[in-house]
């Protein structure tokens, strides 16, 4: 019999003691667990960087924060208080004064207690009270704005922005670099790493999301471009430009028909053709020679490049442009209108400003933007030509990240723009209109500034609240919305897999093409194979591998062209490069040199060696993508990438062992081996650290994911199921407010768990239940994936969870609710009304307080009181009621104040506890995506149980393996029983074991030595009749996750309940108690079976079941008319006869009209002798005489009682209102 | 196992100590066996905590999930069952009521009786590791034949408590508490009007010949309220109807006295080995 006699030789491994010490006494230096800081970093250090100093050299960067430099990319606005015309008196040209305003400054501050407020002692504010409090976390921002009068002395003012939401735990938080023992004393988790904010108490973090690698020209092959307009074609090369304040620009370069090109910007979302030579002449006042030369380095029996290069020099000899001042000029005139631009600057300046701004942003040098320009030219004709291949924009070679932060600066610079604009477009309002402007009069431009729209903070907000950009230049960006998601603190997995997802962007959800969805071997190491949703999402919404970062800082390299020129690279400048022998060397987008393709290789070599070894200030994060030349392949190049937003992840550099980072440009052109053994000589250049780095976090969770089937869905699903798990959401569950929180009361450790269990904190917030595991098939109750639990397993806790739900009572949105803050009229309590004590005493008093709270712990079931209020106008006293189905306890009371905590309490927060034990239709699954439904629970004496007396926990039917291969599950099972057996935590990292030393073997090993037979598997008895099973069973320990989906939340049942009011069909919705729909499809299964009893059942019984009247004669259904004869019948018309009624005096109106006028007819007919034909109805149903109910005798009004299903009554009413008559056959 | 049939059930401890008991139960049926695991898993009252009213809470665990874990608390139920009249359960009504942790079960460890079978990769003998039992019964030979009729009549029990009852009082209640409950079967059984029905269906079914029931022979109802049946209703009904009757039934007035023969193996009267050869048809 199995008794663990072997636990002596192994040591505990699960570090329970150790980890409760650190959870009740966090450190007090630093985190609990490091990493989690570090894998939120991107998120904010891309914040702090709008702030910080880069601490770079100058030349590297600005040293200032993003902000500042977008004030620098703001510059002035120049206003005039003259009309402009000419003929007036005033200064030159006719525009008068002359005021310049900008913005000198902004600062944001950390989140404080207002002013207002006198008695708090600590005026930091933290982010446990705005999620208590359901508000954001703000802190004020300013911005110093500064203009120039008439004689340009200089004056400034300072102006509030609002309050900006700030990031948890950034530079601008309070609780930025607390320990975890500060941040448990400030109501966090020891584990809490920020990189989110908070919005209305929501936390909600800014997604990342992918886009084109920037500062890197990529050739493109688009069908769609042909449409653009006549002679474009499918060609053009892209570019992305980045500012130093991390705003974009693209320009296309679209190769046309007749072999030029023209290059294509978006101003303010417009889109802008140029002809490229207009541009190339614009920039340096190149003459045709100086660009004919550039393009075609020396190659001068490449017809193909010269025919076009002479097409492009001559198609623009029509605009008769020669010199640079020319095209300046031209450009200026054109453009002049949609800039902006003070009006008094020359067209020349318009255009070379234009040209600053909108092309090749990312060098600032005319000179640089030219020669990237002729490079672009030089790929484009490349790929014409087909030397070269045009790049995947959907590869991550191609591809970088957008960073939280830099897209909150963007949004704030474009916000000041905005600032800037409004204050001149008011002024000059003002001038235009005639008011008294004077710019020397302070007092007048406070009043101009006072009627602009300041408030930054609250458009901040609510980006973050809703994911809305409102932008009128768009961003450079693809979407509008989607921004944001809300962090759900559902389970541990699920939320820091948040701040790992990357969504594609939302225009190519709606793609129908799926290549984007693909799944790439580049992807390899920086987006996790397994780690995407099943379902629409699917391949779009990725999450980041384990190792891969995201750069957040720019690198210090403005020494590396100097550097490379020392080692062979020649100089940009050098005229007369061959381009056939040279490749072209860019750091970030900027041509530093040409190199020969040895020279390249060699350059490339080195500067790995010193980046890896740290010589020569070589940063480590500089990516060295060398694209070898190659026939129809990659345009060749040795491209150096030192921005930040670029993914890299380390690797092991083999040629001196030490750590490299690479990114994914490069990593296309490298041979990086998975494991140490696979590295092969003279071909390998790298190595992993861990086979299992390409893995996102929670992927690696999953034991022995390698057991299961390669492809298999399996691990994705877990990926998908390991994030709805009822889990521990949070260790500080006192101190949340989320709507809706689930939560395990009895979560293990797992005993079988990847080594990255312990170093991502998953043993801090368990999130299942080590469970006894039987594969068999009992009863027959674990068909179709459902599992039998153990009873008494339940009843001592397995599995038991709790729904924590927010109510929230909010005095202001009662009915009598005043609108003045300061004296409400609604007051939390109990009035004069209530009896408080005696016979009358009121029920209230059993769940509610004198305050009109409610006790803590109170039980409540639907429509109990859950708070009083007093109105002061009636003196009456009025109560808010619970609403829910299900029985709930009142958890937590909480009364929410306001910002300077000086009004009366209107508002309070009630977190109710739902006891939520395991029912059958609750859904589990263990880590192998092998999800299935509790469909009993089977007490455990009829539980079968093996020779040591264990009975299972969970029963699971053996089908579920055979297709599903999740062989993993099998391993962990064996694994967790011997490691029960000996107390050991098993590890079940992927990759471990091979061929020849397998997991089978191993953990065999542990469980024969634990007295257990070698394969897992044990006799078992039947717990009903005490007889041996005919098989051994295999029965193991496997760590189950009860998911959150639970039949409470799902049960819909009805007999009867409310209907449609317009069709009289039941309505549907679980909520509105409605039914489930017997659609299209269930029909047409009945109708297979011929079941019309049940059909007519489902479709007219218990649906819309009528009866109505129907004339025989006309057949019309909608034509009932009625005679009063409850007093005998009347005699109407002057033909003195009976009209004929039913005996209930219905009739039909159609045809005693049709009848009467026939009559009429007739007579006038037999006046003038003609004859007449009766009128036809144009539709005609037949209704079988067996559902007419209530046949009435012919000679009366001639109509009959039908059953119809209602909505047939109201089809025929709406036809009959476009003039179709349905006439309906009554045989 | 013929010559078995006549034998008295035995029980050997082998090993006693303050929460388990390992003992041999042997000349009993499959069915008595389990009956008395099921019995004791789930049938013996203990007590504890069923109901606790919280004032206030300053933990940070829910009030329920408090009240639950205080019920997990085994408690010292030592003859709960006499001296309490309401605050006591059984494990039939929540797990927290049941003394046994848990109740080690085998039979056949050699598997002669080839109820089950082994299944193996390569090595039976080097993946099956014989259980502790097997040193109890003698290996069977390579040669030896199989013996269709071979009946399990020996039974390795270990029954481990939680420490609410003593491991022997458990095994003494668990079956008393059979007995009780078998006693109680035959009482309504006998005391009902419906005796000729029942008489009369089960003469019908062919069940009742007493001629081929060994059992018959040693079932004398000297039970006192039996008075309406002398023949074939209790020697024919009582083996389909849950066995365990026995010629020394009357012999033990108290059902829950248990009586002092713990152990011995002289504890005479569960004797009906061939109670299945009748079925459980009814």
């Amino acid at each position: 019999m199995p008794d663990g006699s072997g636990r002596s030789l192994y040591k505990s491994t699960f570090n329970t003691l150790a980890r409760e010490e650190s959870f009740r006494n966090p450190p007090k230096d630093g985190s609990t667990y490091n990493i989690l800081n570090e894998f939120v970093a991107p998120h904010i250090e891309s914040f702090n960087a709008l702030f910080d100093d880069s601490g770079l050299p100058s030349g590297d960067g600005d040293g200032r924060g993003l902000l500042n430099l977008c004030l620098k990319d703001i510059g002035e606005r120049v206003i005039f208080d003259g009309s402009g015309r000419a003929d007036s008196e005033n200064g030159t040209g006719g525009w008068g004064n002359r005021m310049r305003v900008w913005i000198e400054q902004v600062t944001v501050a950390r989140p404080m207690v207002p002013d207002k407020d006198r008695t708090a002692t600590e005026r930091k504010v933290f982010p446990t009270e705005a999620r208590e409090r359901l508000t954001s976390y703000r802190g004020r921002m300013t911005i110093k704005i500064c203009w120039t009068d008439t004689s340009g002395q200089q004056h400034d003012t300072m102006k509030d922005c609002g309050l900006v939401p700030i990031m948890v735990r950034s530079v601008r938080c309070n609780l930025r670099s607390m320990s975890s023992a500060d941040l448990v004393k400030h109501h966090e988790e020891p584990e809490e790493f920020g990189g989110y904010f908070v919005i209305n108490g929501n936390e909600r973090l800014i997604r990342y999301l992918i886009l084109p690698r920037r500062n890197h020209v990529i050739s493109l092959l688009r069908p769609s471009f042909t449409n653009r307009g006549p002679s474009y074609t499918q060609y053009a090369v892209q570019i992305r430009c980045v500012r130093p304040d991390q705003t974009s620009v693209t320009n296309t370069l679209h190769y046309l028909q007749n072999g030029s090109a023209m290059l294509r910007f978006t101003w303010r979302k417009q889109e802008y053709v140029i002809p490229i030579m207009l541009v190339l002449k614009a920039l340096v006042g190149a003459s045709d020679k100086e660009i004919f030369e550039g393009v075609m380095m020396q190659d001068y029996e490449n017809t193909f490049l010269s025919d076009r290069v002479e097409l492009l020099l001559r198609s623009f000899k029509m605009f008769t442009m020669h010199t640079g001042d020319q095209c300046l000029e031209y450009l200026g005139d054109k453009f002049r209108v949609i800039l902006g631009l003070p009006e008094d600057w020359s067209n020349a300046a318009q255009g070379a400003w234009l040209i600053k701004k909108m092309i090749l942003v990312h060098v600032e040098s005319p000179r640089d933007k030219f020669r990237m320009l002729l490079f672009m030219l030089r790929k484009l004709y490349s790929l014409v030509s087909g030397a070269c291949c045009a790049d995947n924009p959907d590869s991550p070679q191609h591809q970088e990240v957008l960073l939280p932060g830099s897209l909150y600066g963007m949004i704030i610079k474009e916000r000041m723009e905005d600032i800037l604009n409004n204050i001149k477009s008011n002024i000059m309002a003002d001038v235009r209109n005639g008011l008294a402007v004077d710019f020397n009069d302070k007092r007048y431009f406070l009043k101009a500034l006072s009627k602009v729209n300041c408030d930054i903070g609250s458009k901040l907000a609510n980006f973050l609240a809703t994911g809305n950009l409102i932008s009128p230049t768009g961003l450079d960006l693809q979407q509008a919305s989607g921004f944001t998601i809300i962090a759900e603190k559902l389970n541990w997995q699920r939320y820091i897999s948040h701040f790992r997802c990357i969504h594609r962007g939302a225009f190519f959800a709606e793609l129908k093409t799926t290549t984007v969805r693909k799944l790439l071997p580049e992807a390899w190491g920086f987006l996790c194979p397994v780690h995407t949703p099943d379902g629409s999402p699917c391949g779009l919404l990725n999450h980041l591998s384990r190792s891969c970062r995201i750069v957040t800082s720019p690198l210090a390299v403005a020494h590396i062209p100097a550097l490379l020129a020392a080692h062979g690279m020649t100089q940009a400048f050098t005229p007369s490069i061959d381009g056939r022998k040279n490749l072209c060397v860019q750091l970030d987008g900027r041509v530093i040199g040409w190199a020969r393709p040895s020279i390249a290789q060699q350059l490339a070599t080195n500067l790995r060696i010193w980046k890896t070894e740290g010589k020569l200030d070589v940063p480590l994060d500089l990516e060295i993508g060398l694209v070898p030349e190659s026939k129809g392949g990659q345009y060749p190049g040795l491209y150096l990438f030192s921005t930040r937003a670029r993914m890299m992840r380390p690797v092991k550099y083999l040629a001196n062992g030490r750590d490299d980072q690479v990114g994914p440009f490069e990593q296309v052109y490298m041979d990086i081996a998975c494991t140490p053994e696979e590295i092969e000589p003279n071909v390998s250049t790298h190595v992993e650290h861990e086979a299992t780095n390409f893995l996102s976090i929670l992927a690696n969770l999953t034991p022995f994911s390698d057991f299961n089937q390669a492809c298999s869905p399996r691990n994705i699903y877990q990926c998908q199921m390991g994030k709805q798990t009822m889990g521990t959401p949070s260790t500080a569950l006192q101190h949340r407010t989320d709507n809706k929180l689930y939560r395990l009361q009895t979560g293990q450790s797992p005993v079988v768990r990847p080594a990255l269990h312990n170093t991502y904190a998953m043993d801090a917030f368990p999130n299942g239940t080590n469970a006894i595991v039987a594969v068999i098939s009992y009863t027959g109750y674990d068909m179709e994936d459902a599992m039998i639990l153990n009873k008494s397993g339940h009843e001592r806790g397995f599995a038991y969870g709790t729904v924590y739900k927010s109510q929230i009572v909010d005095l202001k949105d009662m009915r009598g609710a005043s609108k003045s803050t300061a004296s409400p009229t609604l007051h939390f309590g109990l009035g004069n009304d209530i009896p408080l004590s005696g016979e009358k005493m009121h029920p209230c008093l059993d769940f509610l307080d004198y305050d009109g709270l409610p006790h803590i712990g109170a039980r409540l079931v639907s429509g109990n009181y859950i708070a009083a209020y007093v109105d002061d106008t009636t003196g009456r006293t009025k109560f808010v009621k619970y609403k829910g189905d299900e029985i709930g306890y009142v958890d937590q009371v909480r009364l929410l104040g306001s910002d300077a905590g000086d009004s009366e309490l209107q508002k309070i927060h009630i977190t109710l506890r739902i006891t939520r034990a395991p029912v059958i239709g609750d859904k589990f699954s263990s880590r192998h995506g092998q999800k299935g439904v509790c469909s009993q629970k089977w007490p455990a004496i009829d539980m079968p149980f093996s020779e040591s007396g264990m009975q299972p926990d969970v029963i699971i039917n053996p089908h579920a393996f055979p297709s599903r291969m999740t062989i993993g599950m099998l391993v962990e099972s064996m694994a967790g029983k011997a490691g029960a057996m000996h107390g050991l935590a098993q590890d079940a990292t992927p990759f471990k074991f091979s061929e020849e030393d397998t997991a089978i073997n191993y953990f065999g090993e542990q469980l024969v030595a634990a007295g257990y037979n070698y394969y897992g598997n044990e006799p078992m008895y039947s717990g009903i009749t005490g007889q041996e099973f005919a098989a051994d069973i295999y029965i193991g320990v496997v760590y189950y996750q009860r998911l959150r989906h639970m039949v409470l939340d799902k049960f819909q049942v009805r007999t009867t309940g409310p209907v449609d009011p317009v069709t009289r069909q039941p309505v549907k919705g679980r909520k509105r108690a409605g039914g489930i729909r017997f659609g299209e499809m269930e029909r047409d299964a009945l109708i297979a079976h011929g079941t019309s009893f049940l059909l007519q059942d489902r479709l007219m019984n218990c649906s819309d079941y009528s009866t109505a009247w129907v004339c025989r004669t006309c057949g019309s259904l909608i034509s009932l008319g009625y005679d009063d004869i409850s007093l005998g019948e009347m005699v109407v018309g002057n033909s003195g006869s009976l009209k004929p009624t039913g005996p209930g005096g219905e009739y039909c109106r159609v045809c005693r009209a049709a009848a009467e006028e026939l009559e009429e007819r007739e007579r006038q007919a037999l006046a003038s002798g003609q004859s007449l034909q009766p009128p036809q109805a144009d539709l005609r149903v037949a209704i079988s005489s067996q559902h007419v109910l209530n046949r009435v005798s012919s000679k009366g009004g001639d109509l009959d009682v039908v059953a119809v299903p209602y909505v047939f009554r109201y089809l025929c009413a709406e036809l009959a209102s476009m003039g179709i008559a349905v006439s309906l056959e009554v045989r | 196992m013929q010559s078995n049939e006549d034998l008295e059930p035995t029980v050997r401890i082998r090993e006693l100590k303050k929460d388990r008991v390992n003992f041999v139960l042997g000349n009993v049926d499959l069915a008595f066996a389990n009956s008395l695991r099921r019995v004791m898993m789930a049938d013996i009252p203990t007590v504890a905590i069923d109901m606790v009213e919280i004032e206030t809470n300053t933990t940070v665990l829910p009030d329920e999930f408090i009240a639950h874990r205080l019920g997990m608390i085994p408690l010292i139920s030592t003859n709960c069952d006499e001296a309490m009249r309401y605050t006591r359960g059984i494990a039939k009504e929540h797990a927290k009521f049941s003394p046994c942790s848990a109740v080690s079960f085998e039979y056949d460890p050699y598997n002669k009786l080839r109820h089950t079978t082994y299944w193996y990769e390569t090595d039976i003998k080097g993946e099956w590791p014989l259980s502790e039992n097997a040193k109890e019964e003698e290996a069977p030979r390579d040669d030896e034949p199989f013996d269709f009729n071979a009946k399990p009549n020996k039974f390795y029990f270990e029954v481990e408590t939680d420490g609410s009852l003593g491991p022997q009082e458990v095994v003494m209640k668990g079956l008393a508490e059979l007995q009780t409950k078998l006693a109680n079967l035959i009482l309504g059984l006998k005391s009902g009007p419906e005796h000729d029905m029942v008489a009369n269906d089960v003469t019908v079914n062919g069940h009742g010949p007493a001629i081929d029931n060994p059992w018959t022979g040693g079932a004398t109802w000297t039970s006192p309220a039996n008075t309406s049946a002398t023949t074939g209703w209790g020697g024919s009904t009582s083996p389909s109807r849950g066995g365990g009757a026995s010629s020394s039934w009357s012999s033990q007035p108290t059902p829950s006295g248990g009586g002092g023969g713990w152990g011995t193996g002289a504890n005479a009267g569960w004797g009906s080995p061939e109670r299945r050869s009748n079925g459980w048809n009814v």
